[in-house]
This record gives C-alpha cells, sequence and structure tokens, in this order.
C-alpha cells in the first residue's frame, strides 16, 4: 500500500485536475506567508480605497472561493469526487 | 440607563437561550432557496465568536495589518475538509464514529491515543473558551461605563452557562439565536461602513489618511504585542498554525460525522470564505478606531467603546450586548458540550469505564461542564492576554493532532507508537516554547515547532517500528 492523497480509480484527467487544485491551495498559501507574501505587503497604492496589501489578501480570497467553486460544480455534474467510495453519498 | 441595557440584554439572552423544540432546520426541510441561505447564516452566526467581533477590531486598533492574518487562514483552513471529509464522514457511518479521537484511535488501534487526544483538546479548548468569557466582560464593563466591572461580566456569562446547563439548553439553532447571530453580523458590517464614512467620508479616504500618519499599521506584518514593528515569523507562524489547526478542531471535526452527504460537506466548505469577507468591514471598525479614539484599553474593547459613543438607542446597545453574549456563549456552548463529552467518551468511558451508561454519561458531561467553564472563568479573570493571542495559544495545541489525521488517512506506514511519539514531541515542544521565551526565534509560534517535532519524531519512530495490519489499515487509508 503505497500512500496516495486521491483515489487510484481515478482517471488520469481528473487526477490531474484534483492534484493541479491541491497546487493552486498550496500556492495560495504560500502567497499569504514569509517570503512571498513580503512582495505584497506594502500599503499603497491604495486599490478600491483599501490599502494595497489588504486588495492583494482580498484577491487571493476571492480567488479560492472561485476555484473550488468551479470544482464543485464540475464535480456536481460529472458526479466526480477525489476520493470515491461506497456509501451512497 | 446602563441598567436597562443590563435588562434587555439579559432578558434576550436567556429568552434566546431556551430549547426551542423548532429550530430553522425544521422550517428549512421544506424550502431548498431559503433553506440555504438560513443554514448559511446559521454557519455565520456560530462562526462569529468574540474573537471576531472584539478580537479582531482589537488586534486592528492595536496592531494594524497583523490582524490580516485572521483573513488569511481562513482563506485556505477548511480545504482540507473538501479533501478529508467525505473520507471521514464514510468511516464515521461504518464504524459508528462520533468523535474525532474515535476514529483516529480505531485506526491506530489505541486508547492511550484516545487519552491523549482528550486531554489536548480540552487543553486547546480552555484559551478558546476564556476569551469568550473575557470578551463579554468587556462588553459589559464599556456599556455600562464602567459600573460592572469585567470579573462580573465575565461572571455572568459563566452564569449564562449554568443557566443552559441546567435547563440542558443546548443553544444550537433556536431561532432567537441565529436572528441574534445574523444582527450582530449586520451591526457590525453597518458599523464597519458607516464608522470609515463618518469619521473620515469613507473607507478609502480613512485609509488614505491612516497611509499618511501611520502607514506602518497598513503595511504587512503590522505591529507586534510590543508595538514595534512585528516580525515575519511572528506573523507568518500565526498563519501557518491556524491552517493547520483550523479543519482539526474537535468540534467543528465531529459535525462531519452528521453531515447528511458529500454535497453539503462540499458546499459549507466552498461557502466558507464567504464569511472572511464579512471579516473585513469589521476589522475597518479597529482602523477608524485608531486616529479617532486613541487610547482604549484593553484594545479588545474598542468596538463596544466606539458603539457607546454613538448616542444610539437604548434598544441597539442592549440587542448589541444580548448578541455579543450570544456569539460568545454559543461558541463557548459548544465548545464546552464538546469538551464534555469528548472527556467523558474519549477518556474516562475508554481507560476507565467502559460500561457507564448514557445517563451516567449526560450527568458526568454536565458536572464537567461546569467545572471546565469555572477553569475558564477563572482564567478569563486573571489573564491579561488579548483575545487573539488567546486562541493563537490554544492554536498550538490542536494543531497537533493534524500530523495524526493525515498519517491516519495518508500514510499506511504510520504506526501506533509513532503517532504517539509524535504527538507527545509536538505537544512538550509546544509547551516548553510557550513557557520559556528565551527559545524563541524571530517570534515563531511554538506550535510550529511543535510540529516540526511532532512530524519528526512519527516519521522516524514508525518507520523503527513493525507495520500495522495491512487489512486494518486498509480501511482507512486512500487506495
Amino acid at each position: 500500500m503505497r500512500p496516495r492523497l486521491f483515489s487510484s480509480r481515478l482517471t488520469p484527467t481528473h487526477r490531474r485536475i484534483y492534484r493541479s487544485v491541491v497546487v493552486f491551495f498550496a500556492l495560495i498559501f504560500l502567497a499569504m506567508i514569509w517570503p512571498v507574501v513580503t512582495l505584497f505587503s506594502h500599503a499603497r497604492p491604495l486599490v478600491l480605497g483599501l490599502p494595497f496589501f489588504l486588495f492583494y489578501l482580498s484577491v487571493l480570497l476571492v480567488g479560492s472561493f472561485l476555484v473550488l467553486l468551479t470544482l464543485y460544480l464540475w464535480e456536481k455534474r460529472t458526479g466526480s469526487s477525489s476520493d470515491p467510495g461506497e456509501g451512497s453519498f | 440607563m446602563t441598567l436597562g441595557y443590563l435588562g434587555i440584554s439579559l432578558g434576550v439572552g436567556v429568552w434566546s437561550g431556551r430549547k426551542t423544540s423548532k429550530g430553522p432546520e425544521g422550517y428549512v426541510a421544506g424550502d431548498r432557496a431559503l433553506g440555504f441561505l438560513v443554514l448559511y447564516f446559521i454557519l455565520g452566526a456560530s462562526i462569529f465568536s468574540a474573537f471576531a467581533f472584539l478580537g479582531g477590531p482589537g488586534w486592528a486598533y492595536s496592531r494594524g495589518a497583523a490582524a490580516f492574518y485572521i483573513l488569511s487562514y481562513g482563506t485556505v483552513g477548511l480545504v482540507p475538509w473538501y479533501f478529508f471529509g467525505p473520507r471521514v464522514a464514510r468511516l464515521g457511518r461504518k464504524f459508528g464514529f462520533v468523535t474525532q479521537a474515535e476514529l483516529l484511535s480505531h485506526r491506530f488501534q489505541s486508547k492511550g491515543l484516545s487519552a491523549a487526544l482528550a486531554v489536548i483538546s480540552l487543553i486547546a479548548f480552555l484559551p478558546y473558551l476564556t476569551l469568550q468569557m473575557q470578551g463579554a466582560g468587556y462588553v459589559f464593563n464599556v456599556v455600562t461605563e464602567g459600573r460592572i466591572p469585567n470579573w462580573a461580566g465575565a461572571a455572568i456569562a459563566y452564569g449564562v452557562v449554568l443557566i443552559y446547563v441546567f435547563r440542558s439548553g443546548v443553544m444550537g439553532v433556536a431561532w432567537t439565536n441565529t436572528l441574534q447571530g445574523m444582527f450582530m453580523m449586520v451591526l457590525a458590517w453597518s458599523l464597519g461602513l458607516y464608522l470609515p464614512w463618518k469619521l473620515y467620508g469613507g473607507v478609502g479616504a480613512m485609509f488614505e489618511r491612516l497611509a499618511e500618519t501611520v502607514p506602518e499599521m497598513l503595511r504587512a506584518p503590522g505591529l507586534g504585542a510590543d508595538g514595534a514593528v512585528w516580525t515575519w515569523g511572528g506573523y507568518s507562524s500565526a498563519i501557518i498554525i491556524s491552517v493547520l489547526g483550523f479543519s482539526i478542531w474537535p468540534h467543528y471535526f465531529m459535525k462531519i460525522f452528521t453531515a447528511r452527504n458529500e454535497r453539503t460537506l462540499k458546499r459549507t466548505v466552498v461557502f466558507y470564505p464567504t464569511f472572511q469577507i464579512f471579516l473585513i468591514p469589521i476589522l475597518f471598525i479597529g482602523f477608524a478606531g485608531i486616529l479617532s479614539y486613541p487610547g482604549v484599553r484593553p484594545s479588545d474593547a474598542i468596538l463596544p467603546t466606539i458603539l457607546m459613543s454613538l448616542d444610539l438607542p437604548a434598544v441597539v446597545i442592549g440587542l448589541f450586548c444580548a448578541g455579543a453574549l450570544a456569539a460568545s456563549m454559543s461558541t463557548g456552548d459548544a465548545l464546552l458540550h464538546a469538551a464534555g463529552s469528548i472527556l467523558v467518551r474519549d477518556f474516562y468511558r475508554v481507560l476507565l469505564r467502559p460500561d457507564l451508561s448514557a445517563d451516567q454519561q449526560t450527568r458526568l458531561i454536565r458536572i464537567l461542564v461546569v467545572v471546565i467553564s469555572a477553569v475558564a472563568y477563572y482564567f478569563a479573570v486573571m489573564s491579561k492576554i488579548s483575545l487573539v493571542a488567546l486562541l493563537l495559544l490554544s492554536y498550538g495545541f490542536i494543531a497537533q493532532i493534524f500530523p495524526v489525521l493525515l498519517a491516519a488517512l495518508y500514510w499506511p506506514r504510520s504506526t501506533r507508537p509513532g503517532v504517539l511519539a509524535g504527538l507527545a514531541a509536538g505537544c512538550l515542544v509546544t509547551t516548553v516554547w510557550n513557557l520559556v521565551p528565551q527559545l524563541q526565534w524571530q517570534e515563531i509560534h511554538p506550535g510550529v515547532w511543535g510540529v516540526a517535532a511532532n512530524v519528526l519524531v512519527m516519521v522516524v519512530v514508525s518507520l523503527a517500528t513493525p507495520p500495522m495490519d495491512s487489512e486494518h489499515v486498509a480501511q482507512f487509508v486512500v487506495d
């Protein structure tokens, strides 16, 4: 039994999709901490009235939301799951 | 006047706490669109506690951009549920799990693990509980213009707990409680937008002024507890530890076992970040206070302080008090019941008395709730730590469970000794780093060192011990 993140029963395309999502969120996470965050940490310029840093975090937030929403809707339409199993879900 | 506020808030608070047979969830069964909206607000109301309403603005007021760490961890914190949630729910149905410790102790075939997790959960719950009562103390103190000292305000919160316990009222999802939660969210949001407009002419104008006069408040990482610029280590590690711990909180984790289906669970995760959006205007309140209300101490009292200065009708103030109390105590209640259940089921019943009857369990849980909240009350009175710092303390311990969960579901080679040793190492390191400030480096959160030690020890010890039975492990691990 080797360690797996996703079910071995997934098609290669689906596995690629889930892997990309995980990578995306890992990147978002890294974008919020040192050192990447230091590139975006300034107050100016104000964007939409917000300090730049706050605007930056809001973009990450909205982006994350949209990606997961898209994944959810895709799963709903195709009936996919990263970890399908018996048990009537 | 101020007694009037108190009367209104206590009245509404106690009335809303009574156990109603028809929560909004019963109502919700029929209409799906309305159902989603109501459930959304129920979730929102349960998420917002003294931490969000008081602690958030408090940090924005005193530490500026440091408060944005809260926004950060909420963005990705629940995402792990999207991936491991369905499996956890499935395992729960298959084996009849009710608590997180049951899942983990079954996977690793260890009663000791169950007991250890129960103790760790309790240690993590305490500061979280303490901050709720401390927050209530601030609210009553400010709203009565100092007539009610903090310890008495916190005692009111404790008293509310006792009322719920003895009426066996789980605050749960009584309609009135949800309405209060919604009221608080609306109030905080309105205030968050109204104040910058009233004091500066708008949100943009406010941040413009702040950028001119105190730019270090708007620039990450904001200020540290001492008023000097915070370290990147402190800021980043606060995010790291919160992300690690967020999906693990036992009282939330348990809910996975009761999820109706995978869809509902995933939908919760998808929409959670929208509550982070609600948090942004709440933080504005703190920012608005920086130049206009200098010198407010403790800084966590900034929201009620500003509120009191606005000359609002007594009803609004009273409802705010009731709402703040409800927000604090609904989280507190969930924590207490979880703490009590976990200690009884996962510690006492597992180690000492497997034959405990349901009635005995309930009675024991009640006693524990009274005792645990008394301990939290004691700390609430003694503590001078900010509400946010208290929660960060909690996170250091709860995050130690994250490697155990990952190992349980994704690493077949992990073994019982490995997990136990890792957990012990993690908690030890976290405790020592908390108690001995000289060990700290770059203000990195003690829990982060703990998790590092945890993972290292778990891996080494697991590989050094014989693998667990593969058929047993195969039931749990992703294949």
